[in-house]
Protein backbone atom coordinates (compact mmCIF):
# COMPACT_ATOMS: atom_id res chain seq x y z
CA UNK A 1 0.00 0.00 0.00
CA UNK A 2 2.52 2.38 1.30
CA UNK A 3 6.14 2.31 -1.07
CA UNK A 4 9.16 3.70 0.92
CA UNK A 5 12.31 3.84 -1.36
CA UNK A 6 15.47 5.71 -0.62
CA UNK A 7 14.28 8.84 0.93
CA UNK A 8 16.58 11.35 1.86
CA UNK A 9 15.22 13.69 3.92
CA UNK A 10 17.65 16.92 5.21
CA UNK A 11 16.81 19.75 7.81
CA UNK A 12 19.53 22.23 6.14
CA UNK A 13 22.85 20.73 6.18
CA UNK A 14 21.93 17.72 8.48
CA UNK A 15 20.62 14.50 6.97
CA UNK A 16 18.03 13.14 9.03
CA UNK A 17 16.96 10.11 6.65
CA UNK A 18 19.71 8.66 4.44
CA UNK A 19 18.09 6.48 2.23
CA UNK A 20 14.92 5.16 3.78
CA UNK A 21 12.95 2.06 2.39
CA UNK A 22 10.27 0.49 3.56
CA UNK A 23 6.77 -1.20 2.85
CA UNK A 24 3.53 -0.68 4.68
CA UNK A 25 1.38 -3.37 3.45
CA UNK A 26 -2.59 -3.07 3.26
CA UNK A 27 -4.59 -3.99 6.32
CA UNK A 28 -1.40 -4.91 8.26
CA UNK A 29 -0.03 -2.82 11.50
CA UNK A 30 3.62 -1.81 10.53
CA UNK A 31 5.65 -0.67 13.27
CA UNK A 32 9.10 1.33 13.43
CA UNK A 33 11.18 1.21 15.87
CA UNK A 34 14.42 2.75 16.98
CA UNK A 35 16.34 5.68 19.15
CA UNK A 36 16.13 9.06 19.87
CA UNK A 37 17.28 10.68 16.99
CA UNK A 38 16.66 7.88 14.87
CA UNK A 39 14.76 9.89 12.09
CA UNK A 40 11.29 8.20 13.04
CA UNK A 41 9.28 11.54 13.56
CA UNK A 42 11.51 12.74 10.33
CA UNK A 43 9.89 9.82 8.04
CA UNK A 44 6.47 10.49 9.13
CA UNK A 45 6.42 13.87 8.29
CA UNK A 46 7.90 13.31 5.10
CA UNK A 47 5.37 11.02 4.07
CA UNK A 48 2.90 13.58 5.32
CA UNK A 49 3.96 16.06 3.21
CA UNK A 50 5.39 18.29 6.22
CA UNK A 51 8.76 18.10 5.07
CA UNK A 52 9.74 17.86 1.82
CA UNK A 53 12.59 14.69 1.01
CA UNK A 54 15.73 15.81 -1.01
CA UNK A 55 15.30 12.42 -3.47
CA UNK A 56 13.63 9.10 -2.95
CA UNK A 57 10.30 8.28 -4.18
CA UNK A 58 7.29 7.48 -2.31
CA UNK A 59 4.36 5.50 -3.64
CA UNK A 60 0.25 5.51 -2.21
CA UNK A 61 -1.93 2.75 -3.63
CA UNK A 62 0.68 2.68 -6.63
CA UNK A 63 0.54 6.90 -7.40
CA UNK A 64 4.02 8.52 -6.33
CA UNK A 65 3.65 10.73 -3.26
CA UNK A 66 6.66 12.90 -2.50
CA UNK A 67 6.72 15.95 -2.68
CA UNK A 68 2.44 16.49 -2.60
CA UNK A 69 1.55 19.17 -0.12
CA UNK A 70 0.14 17.71 3.03
CA UNK A 71 -3.57 18.52 1.87
CA UNK A 72 -3.81 16.25 -1.06
CA UNK A 73 -1.74 13.32 1.34
CA UNK A 74 -4.05 13.82 3.61
CA UNK A 75 -7.04 14.05 0.67
CA UNK A 76 -5.59 10.87 -0.67
CA UNK A 77 -6.18 8.89 2.60
CA UNK A 78 -2.89 9.43 4.96
CA UNK A 79 -3.66 10.49 8.77
CA UNK A 80 -1.19 11.73 11.09
CA UNK A 81 -1.69 11.19 14.66
CA UNK A 82 1.75 13.82 16.17
CA UNK A 83 3.89 13.01 18.62
CA UNK A 84 2.13 14.59 21.67
CA UNK A 85 -1.04 13.90 20.50
CA UNK A 86 -1.03 18.23 19.76
CA UNK A 87 -4.67 18.77 19.89
CA UNK A 88 -6.12 22.14 19.62
CA UNK A 89 -6.23 23.17 23.65
CA UNK A 90 -8.30 26.07 23.52
CA UNK A 91 -10.62 24.80 20.57
CA UNK A 92 -13.42 22.50 22.72
CA UNK A 93 -13.49 18.17 21.57
CA UNK A 94 -16.33 18.79 19.02
CA UNK A 95 -14.19 21.75 16.93
CA UNK A 96 -10.97 19.76 17.63
CA UNK A 97 -12.71 16.66 15.30
CA UNK A 98 -14.58 18.77 13.35
CA UNK A 99 -10.72 20.21 12.38
CA UNK A 100 -9.73 16.77 11.56
CA UNK A 101 -12.09 17.03 8.64
CA UNK A 102 -10.97 20.16 7.49
CA UNK A 103 -9.87 18.70 4.02
CA UNK A 104 -13.19 18.07 3.26
CA UNK A 105 -15.37 20.23 5.42
CA UNK A 106 -16.26 22.53 2.69
CA UNK A 107 -17.88 19.70 0.16
CA UNK A 108 -19.29 17.41 2.57
CA UNK A 109 -21.04 18.86 5.27
CA UNK A 110 -23.41 16.46 6.39
CA UNK A 111 -20.67 13.64 5.99
CA UNK A 112 -18.67 15.12 8.64
CA UNK A 113 -21.93 15.64 10.95
CA UNK A 114 -22.57 11.85 10.51
CA UNK A 115 -18.59 11.09 11.31
CA UNK A 116 -18.48 12.93 14.30
CA UNK A 117 -21.53 11.09 15.72
CA UNK A 118 -19.64 7.93 14.55
CA UNK A 119 -16.92 8.93 16.33
CA UNK A 120 -18.67 10.02 20.04
CA UNK A 121 -20.40 6.78 19.44
CA UNK A 122 -16.70 5.17 19.34
CA UNK A 123 -15.49 7.19 21.92
CA UNK A 124 -18.29 7.93 24.70
CA UNK A 125 -15.65 10.02 26.89
CA UNK A 126 -15.30 12.34 23.95
CA UNK A 127 -18.79 13.30 23.73
CA UNK A 128 -18.81 13.40 27.60
CA UNK A 129 -16.35 15.95 26.84
CA UNK A 130 -17.63 17.49 23.65
CA UNK A 131 -18.18 21.17 24.87
CA UNK A 132 -15.10 21.32 26.91
CA UNK A 133 -11.74 22.62 25.84
CA UNK A 134 -9.52 20.46 24.65
CA UNK A 135 -6.50 21.55 26.72
CA UNK A 136 -8.49 20.31 29.92
CA UNK A 137 -8.64 16.85 28.75
CA UNK A 138 -6.36 14.39 30.86
CA UNK A 139 -3.33 12.90 28.75
CA UNK A 140 -5.56 9.43 27.51
CA UNK A 141 -8.61 11.04 26.46
CA UNK A 142 -6.44 13.68 24.48
CA UNK A 143 -4.79 10.58 22.77
CA UNK A 144 -7.98 9.33 22.02
CA UNK A 145 -9.05 12.41 21.09
CA UNK A 146 -6.27 13.06 18.52
CA UNK A 147 -6.71 9.29 17.40
CA UNK A 148 -10.27 10.38 16.30
CA UNK A 149 -9.37 13.67 14.95
CA UNK A 150 -7.08 11.71 12.39
CA UNK A 151 -9.89 9.36 11.71
CA UNK A 152 -12.46 12.03 10.97
CA UNK A 153 -10.12 12.66 7.22
CA UNK A 154 -11.48 9.08 6.77
CA UNK A 155 -7.95 7.87 6.25
CA UNK A 156 -6.78 4.16 4.39
CA UNK A 157 -3.04 4.78 6.30
CA UNK A 158 -3.19 6.17 10.22
CA UNK A 159 0.05 7.30 11.30
CA UNK A 160 0.55 7.02 15.01
CA UNK A 161 3.78 8.78 15.97
CA UNK A 162 4.45 7.60 19.93
CA UNK A 163 1.17 7.32 21.02
CA UNK A 164 2.02 5.75 24.61
CA UNK A 165 4.22 9.01 24.88
CA UNK A 166 3.83 9.65 28.83
CA UNK A 167 0.72 8.13 29.62
CA UNK A 168 -0.26 5.80 32.34
CA UNK A 169 0.03 1.87 31.29
CA UNK A 170 -3.74 1.12 31.97
CA UNK A 171 -4.58 3.82 29.42
CA UNK A 172 -1.48 2.90 26.95
CA UNK A 173 -3.17 -0.68 27.11
CA UNK A 174 -6.47 0.82 26.08
CA UNK A 175 -4.61 2.86 23.55
CA UNK A 176 -2.83 -0.25 21.66
CA UNK A 177 -6.70 -1.46 21.77
CA UNK A 178 -8.12 0.57 19.58
CA UNK A 179 -5.06 0.75 17.04
CA UNK A 180 -5.91 -2.84 17.22
CA UNK A 181 -9.43 -2.49 16.88
CA UNK A 182 -9.15 -0.12 13.78
CA UNK A 183 -6.81 -1.90 12.09
CA UNK A 184 -9.33 -5.29 12.09
CA UNK A 185 -11.60 -2.61 10.43
CA UNK A 186 -9.08 -2.21 7.78
CA UNK A 187 -6.75 0.49 8.42
CA UNK A 188 -3.52 -0.05 7.98
CA UNK A 189 -1.28 1.38 10.05
CA UNK A 190 2.24 3.04 10.46
CA UNK A 191 3.75 3.06 14.19
CA UNK A 192 6.18 4.91 15.34
CA UNK A 193 6.65 3.35 19.06
CA UNK A 194 9.43 3.59 21.82
CA UNK A 195 7.60 0.85 23.85
CA UNK A 196 8.89 -1.66 21.70
CA UNK A 197 7.35 -5.22 23.44
CA UNK A 198 3.96 -3.02 22.92
CA UNK A 199 4.56 -2.76 19.35
CA UNK A 200 5.82 -5.97 18.58
CA UNK A 201 2.45 -7.23 19.99
CA UNK A 202 0.57 -5.96 17.45
CA UNK A 203 2.74 -5.31 15.07
CA UNK A 204 2.86 -7.93 11.79
CA UNK A 205 6.06 -6.22 10.78
CA UNK A 206 8.55 -4.19 12.12
CA UNK A 207 11.37 -1.87 11.06
CA UNK A 208 14.65 -0.45 13.03
CA UNK A 209 15.58 2.72 12.02
CA UNK A 210 18.68 4.06 13.37
CA UNK A 211 21.01 6.70 12.45
CA UNK A 212 18.07 7.48 9.28
CA UNK A 213 18.90 4.09 7.94
CA UNK A 214 16.81 1.26 8.14
CA UNK A 215 18.73 -1.58 10.32
CA UNK A 216 17.04 -4.12 10.13
CA UNK A 217 13.53 -5.44 9.42
CA UNK A 218 11.26 -8.75 9.81
CA UNK A 219 8.35 -10.22 11.46
CA UNK A 220 7.82 -9.42 15.30
CA UNK A 221 9.41 -12.74 16.30
CA UNK A 222 12.14 -12.39 13.55
CA UNK A 223 13.22 -9.42 15.50
CA UNK A 224 12.81 -10.47 19.54
CA UNK A 225 15.20 -13.81 17.99
CA UNK A 226 17.79 -11.29 17.20
CA UNK A 227 20.06 -11.28 20.42
CA UNK A 228 21.39 -7.38 19.44
CA UNK A 229 17.96 -6.48 19.17
CA UNK A 230 15.93 -7.63 22.15
CA UNK A 231 18.70 -6.49 24.06
CA UNK A 232 18.88 -2.82 23.11
CA UNK A 233 15.15 -2.28 22.62
CA UNK A 234 13.57 -5.09 24.99
CA UNK A 235 15.60 -5.13 27.68
CA UNK A 236 16.20 -8.62 27.58
CA UNK A 237 19.79 -10.35 28.49
CA UNK A 238 21.43 -12.28 26.09
CA UNK A 239 22.37 -15.48 27.66
CA UNK B 1 -22.46 65.64 20.56
CA UNK B 2 -19.48 68.30 21.94
CA UNK B 3 -16.11 68.25 19.78
CA UNK B 4 -14.35 66.18 22.13
CA UNK B 5 -16.85 63.67 22.25
CA UNK B 6 -16.71 63.14 18.96
CA UNK B 7 -12.57 63.12 18.80
CA UNK B 8 -12.47 60.70 21.35
CA UNK B 9 -14.68 58.41 19.63
CA UNK B 10 -13.06 58.81 16.41
CA UNK B 11 -9.23 57.83 18.13
CA UNK B 12 -11.54 54.71 19.36
CA UNK B 13 -12.70 53.98 16.21
CA UNK B 14 -8.90 54.47 14.31
CA UNK B 15 -7.10 52.37 16.91
CA UNK B 16 -9.96 49.57 16.86
CA UNK B 17 -8.20 49.01 13.61
CA UNK B 18 -4.93 48.56 14.46
CA UNK B 19 -6.32 46.50 17.77
CA UNK B 20 -8.36 44.21 15.52
CA UNK B 21 -5.21 43.97 13.20
CA UNK B 22 -3.03 42.63 16.01
CA UNK B 23 -5.98 40.30 17.22
CA UNK B 24 -6.11 38.36 13.71
CA UNK B 25 -2.52 37.82 13.86
CA UNK B 26 -3.00 36.46 17.62
CA UNK B 27 -6.21 34.39 16.22
CA UNK B 28 -3.06 32.71 14.07
CA UNK B 29 -1.09 32.33 17.14
CA UNK B 30 1.53 35.88 16.27
CA UNK B 31 2.51 38.49 18.71
CA UNK B 32 3.07 41.58 16.57
CA UNK B 33 4.72 44.48 17.97
CA UNK B 34 4.71 46.19 14.89
CA UNK B 35 1.10 46.76 13.40
CA UNK B 36 1.71 50.44 13.73
CA UNK B 37 3.64 50.25 10.77
CA UNK B 38 1.17 49.46 8.55
CA UNK B 39 -0.97 52.08 10.56
CA UNK B 40 1.49 54.63 8.68
CA UNK B 41 1.89 53.37 5.68
CA UNK B 42 -1.37 52.99 4.92
CA UNK B 43 -1.99 57.05 6.31
CA UNK B 44 1.48 58.21 3.86
CA UNK B 45 -0.56 56.31 1.44
CA UNK B 46 -3.78 57.59 1.98
CA UNK B 47 -2.57 60.97 2.39
CA UNK B 48 -0.69 61.09 -0.93
CA UNK B 49 -3.18 59.98 -3.13
CA UNK B 50 -5.70 62.50 -1.82
CA UNK B 51 -3.51 65.71 -1.32
CA UNK B 52 -1.23 65.06 -3.59
CA UNK B 53 -3.09 63.57 -6.76
CA UNK B 54 -6.56 64.91 -5.97
CA UNK B 55 -7.86 61.50 -5.01
CA UNK B 56 -11.39 61.60 -3.67
CA UNK B 57 -11.62 60.92 0.05
CA UNK B 58 -13.23 57.10 -0.61
CA UNK B 59 -10.60 55.93 -3.11
CA UNK B 60 -7.79 57.77 -1.12
CA UNK B 61 -8.71 55.51 2.34
CA UNK B 62 -8.56 52.62 0.06
CA UNK B 63 -5.05 53.16 -1.32
CA UNK B 64 -4.25 53.63 1.71
CA UNK B 65 -5.54 49.81 2.96
CA UNK B 66 -4.04 48.52 0.03
CA UNK B 67 -0.69 49.92 0.26
CA UNK B 68 -0.48 48.53 3.95
CA UNK B 69 -2.02 45.13 2.35
CA UNK B 70 1.01 44.82 -0.16
CA UNK B 71 3.66 45.93 2.55
CA UNK B 72 2.03 43.20 4.41
CA UNK B 73 2.19 40.34 1.61
CA UNK B 74 6.07 41.58 1.15
CA UNK B 75 6.58 41.02 4.39
CA UNK B 76 5.10 37.76 4.74
CA UNK B 77 7.59 36.39 2.44
CA UNK B 78 10.11 36.54 4.99
CA UNK B 79 7.70 36.33 8.10
CA UNK B 80 5.06 33.55 7.35
CA UNK B 81 6.76 30.97 8.34
CA UNK B 82 8.50 32.37 11.59
CA UNK B 83 6.80 31.97 14.75
CA UNK B 84 6.66 32.64 18.46
CA UNK B 85 9.04 35.17 19.71
CA UNK B 86 11.06 35.40 17.00
CA UNK B 87 7.79 36.60 14.77
CA UNK B 88 7.88 39.10 17.98
CA UNK B 89 11.20 40.74 17.50
CA UNK B 90 10.98 40.51 13.72
CA UNK B 91 7.70 42.24 13.91
CA UNK B 92 9.16 44.78 16.08
CA UNK B 93 12.28 45.41 14.16
CA UNK B 94 9.92 46.12 10.89
CA UNK B 95 8.09 48.48 12.97
CA UNK B 96 11.33 50.30 13.54
CA UNK B 97 12.35 50.37 10.26
CA UNK B 98 9.52 51.92 8.60
CA UNK B 99 9.70 54.82 11.18
CA UNK B 100 13.18 55.45 10.84
CA UNK B 101 12.96 55.28 7.10
CA UNK B 102 9.70 57.86 7.15
CA UNK B 103 12.11 60.06 9.01
CA UNK B 104 14.36 60.40 5.82
CA UNK B 105 11.33 60.16 3.31
CA UNK B 106 10.78 63.53 1.42
CA UNK B 107 7.89 63.39 -1.65
CA UNK B 108 7.00 66.71 -1.96
CA UNK B 109 4.71 68.16 -4.64
CA UNK B 110 3.21 71.28 -5.77
CA UNK B 111 -0.20 71.46 -4.36
CA UNK B 112 -1.71 75.05 -5.17
CA UNK B 113 1.06 77.79 -3.76
CA UNK B 114 2.77 75.25 -1.70
CA UNK B 115 4.52 71.87 -1.81
CA UNK B 116 2.73 69.01 0.25
CA UNK B 117 3.76 65.89 0.97
CA UNK B 118 5.98 63.74 3.47
CA UNK B 119 8.68 66.01 4.58
CA UNK B 120 11.09 63.74 6.61
CA UNK B 121 10.87 64.26 10.03
CA UNK B 122 8.69 67.22 9.71
CA UNK B 123 5.78 64.66 8.89
CA UNK B 124 3.10 65.17 6.13
CA UNK B 125 0.90 67.98 6.33
CA UNK B 126 -1.75 69.49 4.67
CA UNK B 127 -3.72 66.37 4.30
CA UNK B 128 -7.49 68.32 3.85
CA UNK B 129 -9.64 66.51 1.52
CA UNK B 130 -11.66 65.43 4.81
CA UNK B 131 -12.56 69.19 5.28
CA UNK B 132 -12.20 70.82 2.16
CA UNK B 133 -14.55 67.63 0.82
CA UNK B 134 -17.43 69.59 3.88
CA UNK B 135 -17.84 66.37 5.75
CA UNK B 136 -18.53 67.31 9.21
CA UNK B 137 -16.51 65.65 11.96
CA UNK B 138 -19.92 64.19 13.22
CA UNK B 139 -20.51 62.61 9.99
CA UNK B 140 -16.87 61.14 9.71
CA UNK B 141 -17.10 59.80 13.39
CA UNK B 142 -20.18 57.84 12.17
CA UNK B 143 -18.68 57.46 9.22
CA UNK B 144 -15.72 55.46 11.14
CA UNK B 145 -18.19 53.73 13.51
CA UNK B 146 -20.00 51.94 10.15
CA UNK B 147 -16.58 50.78 9.01
CA UNK B 148 -15.46 49.26 12.51
CA UNK B 149 -19.23 47.62 12.68
CA UNK B 150 -18.41 46.50 9.12
CA UNK B 151 -15.28 45.01 9.82
CA UNK B 152 -16.34 43.58 12.96
CA UNK B 153 -18.78 41.56 11.13
CA UNK B 154 -16.48 40.75 8.47
CA UNK B 155 -14.32 39.43 10.73
CA UNK B 156 -16.93 37.27 13.01
CA UNK B 157 -18.32 35.83 9.55
CA UNK B 158 -14.68 34.72 8.65
CA UNK B 159 -13.51 33.17 11.79
CA UNK B 160 -17.14 31.15 11.30
CA UNK B 161 -15.81 29.84 7.52
CA UNK B 162 -13.68 27.22 6.93
CA UNK B 163 -10.94 29.86 6.34
CA UNK B 164 -11.16 31.39 9.83
CA UNK B 165 -11.36 27.43 10.74
CA UNK B 166 -7.75 27.26 9.55
CA UNK B 167 -6.44 30.40 11.16
CA UNK B 168 -7.79 29.33 13.99
CA UNK B 169 -6.08 25.70 13.88
CA UNK B 170 -2.85 27.31 13.12
CA UNK B 171 -2.89 29.55 16.07
CA UNK B 172 -3.27 26.23 18.01
CA UNK B 173 -0.60 24.28 16.87
CA UNK B 174 1.15 24.55 13.64
CA UNK B 175 2.15 20.90 13.21
CA UNK B 176 -1.33 19.27 13.85
CA UNK B 177 -2.63 21.83 11.25
CA UNK B 178 -0.29 20.97 8.90
CA UNK B 179 -0.97 17.16 9.50
CA UNK B 180 -4.48 17.73 9.10
CA UNK B 181 -4.16 19.41 6.07
CA UNK B 182 -3.64 23.51 6.34
CA UNK B 183 -1.44 25.07 4.13
CA UNK B 184 0.28 26.89 7.11
CA UNK B 185 2.25 28.92 5.15
CA UNK B 186 -0.32 30.25 3.44
CA UNK B 187 -2.57 31.46 5.95
CA UNK B 188 -0.28 32.89 7.43
CA UNK B 189 0.62 35.18 4.76
CA UNK B 190 -2.52 36.38 3.51
CA UNK B 191 -3.47 37.15 7.52
CA UNK B 192 -0.25 39.05 7.51
CA UNK B 193 -1.71 41.14 4.35
CA UNK B 194 -5.23 41.07 5.75
CA UNK B 195 -3.97 42.51 9.07
CA UNK B 196 -1.90 44.75 7.63
CA UNK B 197 -4.64 46.18 5.58
CA UNK B 198 -7.09 46.82 8.39
CA UNK B 199 -4.08 48.95 9.93
CA UNK B 200 -3.84 50.59 7.04
CA UNK B 201 -7.85 51.68 7.31
CA UNK B 202 -7.25 52.90 10.09
CA UNK B 203 -4.23 54.99 9.22
CA UNK B 204 -6.48 56.12 6.62
CA UNK B 205 -8.84 57.02 8.28
CA UNK B 206 -6.11 58.73 10.62
CA UNK B 207 -4.53 60.79 8.51
CA UNK B 208 -7.65 62.84 6.85
CA UNK B 209 -9.35 63.33 10.40
CA UNK B 210 -5.87 64.73 11.92
CA UNK B 211 -4.76 66.51 8.79
CA UNK B 212 -1.26 65.26 9.29
CA UNK B 213 0.64 62.46 9.95
CA UNK B 214 4.87 62.18 10.98
CA UNK B 215 7.03 58.89 11.72
CA UNK B 216 6.20 59.30 14.96
CA UNK B 217 3.06 57.68 14.54
CA UNK B 218 4.65 54.38 14.00
CA UNK B 219 5.88 54.64 17.85
CA UNK B 220 5.86 50.93 18.85
CA UNK B 221 3.60 52.20 21.93
CA UNK B 222 0.57 51.96 19.34
CA UNK B 223 1.60 48.85 18.47
CA UNK B 224 1.92 47.42 22.35
CA UNK B 225 -1.57 49.31 23.59
CA UNK B 226 -3.43 47.13 20.16
CA UNK B 227 -1.89 44.08 21.57
CA UNK B 228 -2.97 45.01 24.78
CA UNK B 229 -6.42 45.63 23.59
CA UNK B 230 -7.11 42.12 22.34
CA UNK B 231 -5.66 41.10 25.75
CA UNK B 232 -7.71 42.83 27.45
CA UNK B 233 -11.18 42.51 25.76
CA UNK B 234 -10.93 38.87 25.03
CA UNK B 235 -9.35 36.40 22.02
CA UNK B 236 -12.48 34.84 21.72
CA UNK B 237 -14.04 37.08 19.45
CA UNK B 238 -13.38 40.35 17.41
CA UNK B 239 -15.56 41.85 19.71
CA UNK B 240 -12.72 41.91 22.18
CA UNK B 241 -10.06 44.55 21.05
CA UNK B 242 -13.30 46.89 20.29
CA UNK B 243 -13.99 46.45 23.91
CA UNK B 244 -10.40 46.61 25.12
CA UNK B 245 -9.81 50.41 23.24
CA UNK B 246 -12.85 51.69 24.12
CA UNK B 247 -12.14 50.87 27.96
CA UNK B 248 -8.90 52.24 27.69
CA UNK B 249 -9.46 55.78 25.43
CA UNK B 250 -12.95 55.72 26.30
CA UNK B 251 -12.74 55.33 30.25
CA UNK B 252 -9.22 55.71 31.20
CA UNK B 253 -7.91 58.45 29.01
CA UNK B 254 -11.20 60.34 29.05
CA UNK B 255 -11.34 60.39 32.75
CA UNK B 256 -9.55 64.16 33.44
CA UNK B 257 -8.63 62.90 37.19
CA UNK B 258 -6.62 59.90 36.08
CA UNK B 259 -4.28 62.84 33.85
CA UNK B 260 -0.99 61.42 34.20
CA UNK B 261 -1.61 58.04 35.92
CA UNK B 262 -3.37 56.83 33.23
CA UNK B 263 -0.15 54.82 31.72
CA UNK B 264 0.46 52.90 35.26
CA UNK B 265 -3.83 52.49 35.32
CA UNK B 266 -3.56 50.98 32.07
CA UNK B 267 -0.75 49.01 32.82
CA UNK B 268 -2.27 47.76 36.26
CA UNK B 269 -5.23 46.58 34.20
CA UNK B 270 -3.11 44.72 31.38
CA UNK B 271 -1.19 42.42 34.44
CA UNK B 272 -3.80 41.69 36.45
CA UNK B 273 -5.96 40.69 33.71
CA UNK B 274 -3.60 38.50 32.51
CA UNK B 275 -2.82 36.75 35.72
CA UNK B 276 -6.89 36.58 36.49
CA UNK B 277 -8.36 36.00 33.07
CA UNK B 278 -4.98 35.28 30.71
CA UNK B 279 -7.16 35.48 27.66
CA UNK B 280 -8.80 38.11 28.20
CA UNK B 281 -12.73 39.07 29.45
CA UNK B 282 -14.28 37.51 26.37
CA UNK B 283 -11.86 34.27 26.25
CA UNK B 284 -12.98 31.37 24.06
CA UNK B 285 -14.87 29.79 27.14
CA UNK B 286 -16.77 32.98 27.89
CA UNK B 287 -17.95 33.59 24.13
CA UNK B 288 -18.76 29.95 23.94
CA UNK B 289 -21.15 29.76 27.43
CA UNK B 290 -22.83 33.20 25.93
CA UNK B 291 -23.48 31.49 22.39
CA UNK B 292 -25.20 28.63 24.22
CA UNK B 293 -26.61 30.99 26.31
CA UNK B 294 -28.24 32.97 23.32
CA UNK B 295 -29.05 29.62 21.56
CA UNK B 296 -31.24 28.71 24.58
CA UNK B 297 -32.97 32.09 24.75
CA UNK B 298 -34.14 31.79 21.07
CA UNK B 299 -35.73 28.51 22.06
Amino acid sequence: MLEVRDVVTSYGMIQALRGVSLTAREGEVTCILGPNGAGKTTLLYTIAGILRPRSGSISFQGRELAGTSAPDVVGRGISLVPENRLVFPHMTVRENLFAGAYVRLGRDRAGVEADLDAMFARFPILKQRAGQAAGTLSGGEQQMLAVARALMARPRLLMMDEPSLGLAPLVVEQIFQIVQGLNREGITVLLVEQNARLALSIAHHAYLLEQGRIAFHGTPSEVSANEGISRAYLGIKGG
Amino acid sequence: MSDYAVSLLVRIGVEAFVALSAYLLLVIGRVSFGQQAFFVIGGYAAGIATALYGAPLAVGIMVGAVAAGVAGALLSAVMAPVGGIYFAAGSLAFGELVRVALLSFHYQVPVGADLTGPAGADGFRGVRALFTGGVSATAFMLAVAGLVALTFLAIALLLRSRWGEAMRMVGEDETASASLGVRVRRVAALTMAGAGALAGLGGGLFVHYATYMEPGHSDVMLGVHSLAYAFIGGLGTPLGPIIGVALDIGLLESFRFLAGYRMIVFGGLVMGLLVVRPRGLLDEVAVHRLSRLVAWGRR
